[in-house]
């Protein structure tokens, strides 16, 4: 068998860049962060670098390639941000919701409040809050136990002479 | 908290006295005609077999015809003290504040947006009540279609937005769908059941007006003795002709039957597992389902869960009322006759289990009958199989008895004694079954003018009433073989799964026909030439079953017919007053599914798959996530078969996922985040920024 004629399928996803270039990781940031709703230039390029200083801080997250890892520290910004905006524990649902609902559109101009002094950022905080729907109410628990149900047996009236049951 | 077990209305036991009464003296009159007839020349044992089907079967007849004939009288008469809604209660205050009420949408599945635009359509309504403040509403997703699990949280987040419902629109998908509908009601029971007096049960796609929905809290509210109320949902806003045929005969008889029934069950009623209101606390004590020992299908998950939920409740002491003249509750029906079997293939096995509870210890004896009756809508079939088919070899052999049939040139058959009163009797008791309840309730038509008129007019609804009943004569044949086929499945231990409904209007082409009903039409020819050849007296009486038979394909095709169905509404058949003036809540169902505009950008978007999406939009990742419950992380084999689904991912992309699989991996928060930065590492910017 000619094994050089055997031709594989191209991977779904193209395989990872090992040592991606500064350039590639600033494309794929500005990209990201395109996507999250940030359009002014300077912004993506501001977040970005900070996203990139991040980088050797985050924790090595396995199967995941430098690029991937930049993807991560860039979501990990925006995640701090919201939780010491909204003192949201990290990490946790309620931070997920956060970002959520700052990307559902709730807060158009949330990219301008990230870099405004911290005491302009409470109208953006209001309509964040008011924008996170809770899924569920809190719980009330309560218990909801199996009910008996002594199905027909012809051998029961039997089984019951056998083994009268004790009485109570 | 147990209720005395007894109403303490002595006419509740007079009503079913006299119900039962009726039903016994009418079947023991016709068996006395039936025995009358065999006893000529002694009862064979095929005449045996015959006599004891035609008891079961006539009596379950009975029960049908003398429940429509009550519903007729109370409705006739416009007199029923005991009807629930009007019963009085001293302490009752009209403007009193109501109590909080969950309104539970289990889903499974279905169709997102049809979902959520019927919750919005009972919102908007129950907002013009001016009640809305008391009502929360809870989508409870056991979906495990992971495209549809994405749609169904953002049609929820796009709820929220628009109808401002924090804190009152909420959502949750459950991990796994333990013991199917009564494990996901179970769940909301036990997790936020303390919250709520009431809850308010609807199906996928019910559709509940808002006055209704308060109205049914005021029952409650009246009479604490009552555990459950049932509403009666009429059939509507499908278009096809099949399902406009049963949506005329659900409306136009339907009223007729609920009265009927709550004639003579008034506190002893049922539950149909859908729009009706329960008490929270009682449901939670009492109607905890265990498994019933063994296995598949008679053992296992109580699978008609809502039958053995009233039983229990009764058992428990608490009324149960099914409330027939609150208007203002709906579902939709099937669309076409393959789908209403397929819907019937699910019900039958759940109905089937009930043999085993009919003669459980402890239940009431209407509760029992519940359950028999639930037998027996399946069971039926069958039964009149036997009975069709003993008939026909009983006349096979009368004919072995070489009897003269034809004298000279008289073309009129002179039959064989026995034979000709035992056919006679046959059919006049399936033409009194037939056509009996149906003139009585155009009978009503003719006293209430305003309905008259909703239904198109008294000519128009007697052409109507005509058309429906050869219909159903063509039909009854064909669904007879299918709930048949069903009941043997079921016998034989072969379980039929719990499959989604297809909801939505669609056509059934010739080769999804010729495969669903090719073995009927093959019976039916193989049934006509054989009785044709050796028994042809019997032939000619069994012509309306065997032409059902032979004509199931075009039958089904036509009758599935959307442009059909128009036309017969232009014509001015079949008219509901759903349809000759719709409610505002189905008008607002209509407009959301035609005009509404989703708040959220991502679901004006057109979008390939949903999935993909929850990978790769940074909001509907996020908003997934949000979503997920809070568990334990997985386990090392876990993360190991995570590890394999995302490889696979990586390589073949998502098609070489099942639904399972998907779901399995956006079902992970650590692998969620994980993928979701693999996307925007690894996949052309073009297509992650759309």
């Amino acid at each position: 068998m000619d094994r050089g004629k055997v031709s594989v399928a191209a991977p779904y996803l193209p395989a990872p860049v090992a040592v991606p270039s500064s350039e590639l990781l600033l494309d794929r940031l500005g990209a990201y962060w395109q996507a999250l709703g940030v359009s002014d230039p300077d912004q993506v390029t501001a977040l970005s670098e900070q996203a990139l200083r991040r980088l050797p801080e985050l924790p090595e997250t396995p199967g995941v390639d430098p690029v991937g890892r930049a993807v991560v520290a860039a979501g990990d910004l925006l995640d701090d941000w919201l939780a010491r905006a909204l003192q949201l524990p990290r990490p946790s649902l309620a931070l997920a919701a956060a970002r959520a609902a700052l990307l559902s559109g709730a807060a158009p101009d949330w990219p301008a409040t990230l870099f405004a002094p911290p005491g302009e950022a409470n109208a953006l905080r209001d309509a964040l809050r008011a924008a996170i729907a809770e899924p569920a109410p809190i719980p009330s628990p309560g218990a909801m136990p199996a009910q008996r149900i002594d199905l027909f047996s012809l051998l029961g009236p039997l089984l019951r002479l056998w083994r009268p049951e004790p009485r109570a | 908290m147990t209720q005395s077990v007894q109403s303490p209305i002595m006419g509740h036991t007079l009503r079913r006295v006299m119900f039962f009464l009726l039903v016994l003296l009418t079947t023991l009159v016709a068996m006395g005609l039936m025995v009358s007839v065999f006893q000529t020349d002694g009862i064979s044992l095929m005449e045996l077999i015959l006599l004891l089907l035609y008891a079961i079967l006539f009596s379950w007849i009975c029960v049908s015809f003398w429940t429509a004939f009550m519903g007729f009288f109370v409705i006739l008469t416009g007199r029923d003290r005991w009807a629930i809604s009007r019963q009085s209660a001293p302490s009752a205050a009209p403007a009193a504040p109501l109590p909080r009420t969950a309104i539970l949408m289990p889903i499974y599945n279905e169709d997102s947006e049809r979902v959520f635009a019927g919750l919005r359509a009972i919102h908007r309504s129950l907002a013009d009540t001016g009640r809305l403040s008391d009502f929360d509403f809870f989508v409870l997703s056991d979906t495990r279609d992971p495209e549809v699990w994405v749609e169904e949280e953002l049609r929820w987040q796009d709820m929220v937005r628009a109808l401002d419902g924090k804190g009152r629109i909420f959502y949750r998908n459950r991990p796994e769908n333990i013991s199917r509908k009564s494990g996901n009601l179970e769940d909301f029971c036990t997790r936020w059941g303390g919250h709520y007096r009431y809850m308010i049960v609807l199906d996928a796609d019910s559709i509940m007006k808002g006055e209704t929905l308060v109205a049914m809290v005021r029952i409650m509210e009246r009479h604490p003795r009552v555990a459950l109320v049932q509403t009666p949902p009429v059939p509507i806003n499908r278009v096809s002709l099949f399902a406009r045929i049963l949506q005329f005969a659900g409306s136009l008889y339907g009223r007729m039957f609920t009265a009927g029934l709550n004639y003579w069950q008034l506190g002893e009623s049922n539950y149909w597992g859908h729009n009706a209101i329960l008490r929270v606390q009682p449901f939670l004590d009492h109607c905890g389902l265990p498994k019933l020992p063994g296995r598949e299908p008679f053992g296992g998950d109580i699978l008609s869960h809502d039958f053995v939920e009233a039983a229990l409740l009764r058992r428990a002491g608490w009324e149960v009322w099914l409330a027939y003249d609150l208007e203002g509750s709906y579902e939709e029906i099937p669309p076409t006759l393959i789908d209403y079997a397929k819907r019937d293939r699910r019900w039958c096995q759940g109905n089937l289990q009930h043999l085993r509870l009919a003669l459980s210890q402890g239940f009431n004896a209407l509760s029992r009958l519940h359950f028999s009756m639930g037998v027996m809508s399946y069971l039926a079939s069958p039964l009149w199989l036997l009975f069709l088919i003993a008939t026909g070899v009983d006349a096979y052999f009368q004919t072995q008895q070489e009897q003269v049939y034809f004298f000279g040139q008289n073309w009129i058959p002179v039959w064989p004694v026995s034979f000709a009163v035992e056919m006679t009797t046959v059919l006049l008791v399936t033409l009194t079954m037939l056509f009996l309840p149906k003139i009585l309730a155009l009978v009503l038509l003719l006293k209430d003018s305003r309905l008259r008129r909703a239904y198109g007019g008294m000519l128009n609804a007697t052409l109507s009433v005509v058309l429906e009943t050869v219909f159903s004569v063509l039909t009854a044949p064909v669904l007879m073989l299918f709930q048949t086929k069903f009941v043997l499945a079921i016998l034989m231990r072969r379980a039929v799964g719990w499959p989604s409904q297809q909801r939505g209007d669609h056509e059934t082409g010739f080769r999804e026909a010729a495969l669903t009903h090719g073995m009927q039409t093959l019976i039916g020819v193989v049934a006509g030439v054989l009785s044709y050849h050796y028994v042809p007296a019997f032939f000619w009486w069994f012509i309306p079953v065997l032409l059902g038979l032979m004509l199931a394909i075009p039958v089904s095709m036509l009758s599935s017919s959307i442009a059909l169905g128009r036309m017969s509404r232009e014509w001015g058949l079949f008219l509901t007053p759903e349809e000759t003036d719709p409610p505002a809540v189905l008008r607002y169902l209509e407009a959301n599914l035609k005009e509404d505009e989703p708040v959220l950008p991502v679901l004006r978007e057109a979008s390939g798959s949903r999935f993909v999406q929850a990978l790769t939009d940074p909001y509907v990742n996020a908003l997934h996530l949000s979503l997920l419950p809070e568990r334990e992380p997985p386990g090392k084999r876990r993360r190991h078969y995570l590890e394999g689904l995302i490889h696979q991912l990586e390589e073949e992309g998502p098609d070489s996922l099942s639904a399972a699989q998907k779901r399995d991996l956006i079902a992970d928060p650590e692998t969620l985040l994980r993928l979701h930065a693999l996307f925007w590492s690894r996949s052309p910017v073009e297509v992650l920024s759309g």
